[in-house]
């Protein structure tokens, strides 16, 4: 609940310096990760769902959201080929399921990526396969975008994490 | 992303005491938990902090554990919070939410442990002020309400009820008006005397509005500072012995 707040702050803050400004002035925001994010973690530790949609319901809506569909065991040879340690709270160690970080991780973003199958119907978001090539993902993200938007210029605000 | 309008009332707990207002906290069942929940609210400056004390030494004497909570206590959030006010670049939605999390970390870490273990809880502010504050600074009420729906209804609130000029005549006896205290954030002007009396008299009115909603038990906080504290042992032994007998009868006085 806590940590789920914690990040409810943050995004609040970010959301009011950095997205709502440019919104104002006719740019476009790239946000990586938004609200879902917070969805699915948060609903994966315990935090009632309802309750979430309600803290978030500030938040703009965005005019598109591509959500990176991947299988669970890609994404676990994905980083662990570029050999990155796995972060305490990305694995969900502290929710003592498992005391092999791997394992964690697995049992973790397997019930994460569960939510997002579910915020995806809700909330209308645009899956793209995060399996092929970047190049391939990107043509097709370029599709994606340009039914949206007709434009040469794009900045990119934020790149942090939610 | 939904709008508080086409949520159905999450409401579980209707506002019984001892339980969530709202939506509840899955992972943190708390029913059937011994302790007591007894909130004192009331705006700043008002002798909440005094009347604690003093029935915090009554009610050890005659044999209850308790537990002091109080707003912004929370070793997590209370630097961060510090921070925030110093710098005064926050925005006052964000405020909300920190202390929001502040009053989360303490709910999770004091006061659910201290409930389950038979504690009496006495809780300085609760989230009356977040309601009250935030709704002077013109939050959504509703979604205030959900936000705070995790939180757990006390068995007993009190309410210290105060008009502005008293309220004024003791701040000023004590120890002055402060920036926030006198919501000078909400730019109602330089003179912080002026400010103090705007501010605190719509904080009074959102207090107000909530005493029915919220059951508050209204005390006069104008009265000596006895009188109260007779006032409110009163009440609170008539709430705690029918469920415990004290250990030790003699009252301390």
């Amino acid at each position: 609940m806590t940590f789920s707040l914690l990040h409810a702050t943050d995004f609040a803050d970010r959301l009011l310096y950095k997205i709502i400004p440019p919104l104002k002035a006719g740019m476009i925001v790239l946000a990586d990760r938004y609200a879902y994010t917070a969805f699915a973690r948060d609903a994966t530790r315990g935090v009632d769902r309802q309750w979430v949609r309600e803290l978030y319901s500030f938040a703009v809506r965005p005019d598109l959201s591509l959500y990176f569909r991947v299988p669970i065991d890609v994404s676990v040879d994905r980083l662990l080929a570029r050999r990155v340690k796995l972060k305490f709270y990305e694995s969900g160690m502290d929710l003592g399921w498992s005391a092999n970080p791997v394992e964690s991780f697995r049992l973790f973003q397997g019930k994460v990526l569960d939510e997002y199958d579910e915020i995806v119907r809700e909330f209308s978001l645009e899956v793209v396969d995060a399996r092929p090539s970047i190049t391939e993902q990107q043509r097709v993200v370029r599709a994606l975008v340009a039914k949206h938007v007709s434009t040469s210029h794009v900045e990119i605000l934020d790149d942090e994490s939610v | 992303m939904t709008s508080p309008s086409d949520a159905p009332d999450g409401a579980n707990g209707n506002g019984v005491a001892g339980r969530y207002y709202g939506r509840a906290i899955p992972y943190l069942p708390i029913e059937g938990y011994p302790g007591k929940l007894i909130a004192i609210e009331g705006t700043d400056g008002v002798g909440r902090t005094t009347q604690i004390q003093l029935l915090r030494e009554w009610l050890e004497v005659r044999g209850y554990g308790v537990v002091e909570t109080g707003w912004t206590r929370s070793p997590l959030m209370q630097p961060t919070i510090e921070l925030a006010k110093s710098s005064n670049t926050l925005n006052k939605l964000t405020f909300v939410l920190l202390y929001a999390t502040d009053f989360a970390d303490r709910l999770e870490k004091e006061i659910i442990p201290a409930l389950k273990a038979g504690f009496v809880v006495l809780t300085d502010r609760y989230i009356f002020t977040a309601l009250a504050r935030a709704g002077v600074r013109g939050i959504d009420r509703q979604w205030l309400r959900n936000l705070y729906g995790f939180a757990i209804a006390p068995h007993l609130v009190f309410y210290f009820s105060i008009d502005v000029k008293s309220l004024i005549g003791r701040v000023l006896q004590s120890r002055g008006m402060d920036f926030w205290e006198s919501g000078m954030d909400l730019k109602h002007g330089d003179d912080i005397y002026d400010s103090f009396k705007t501010y605190q008299q719509k904080l009074l009115r959102e207090y107000a509005s909530m005493a029915d909603e919220f059951h508050f038990r209204v005390v006069d906080a104008r009265r000596p500072v006895d009188r109260i504290q007779d006032e409110l042992r009163r009440q609170v032994s008539a709430f705690l012995e029918p469920s415990e007998k004290p250990a030790e009868t003699i009252t301390a006085h």
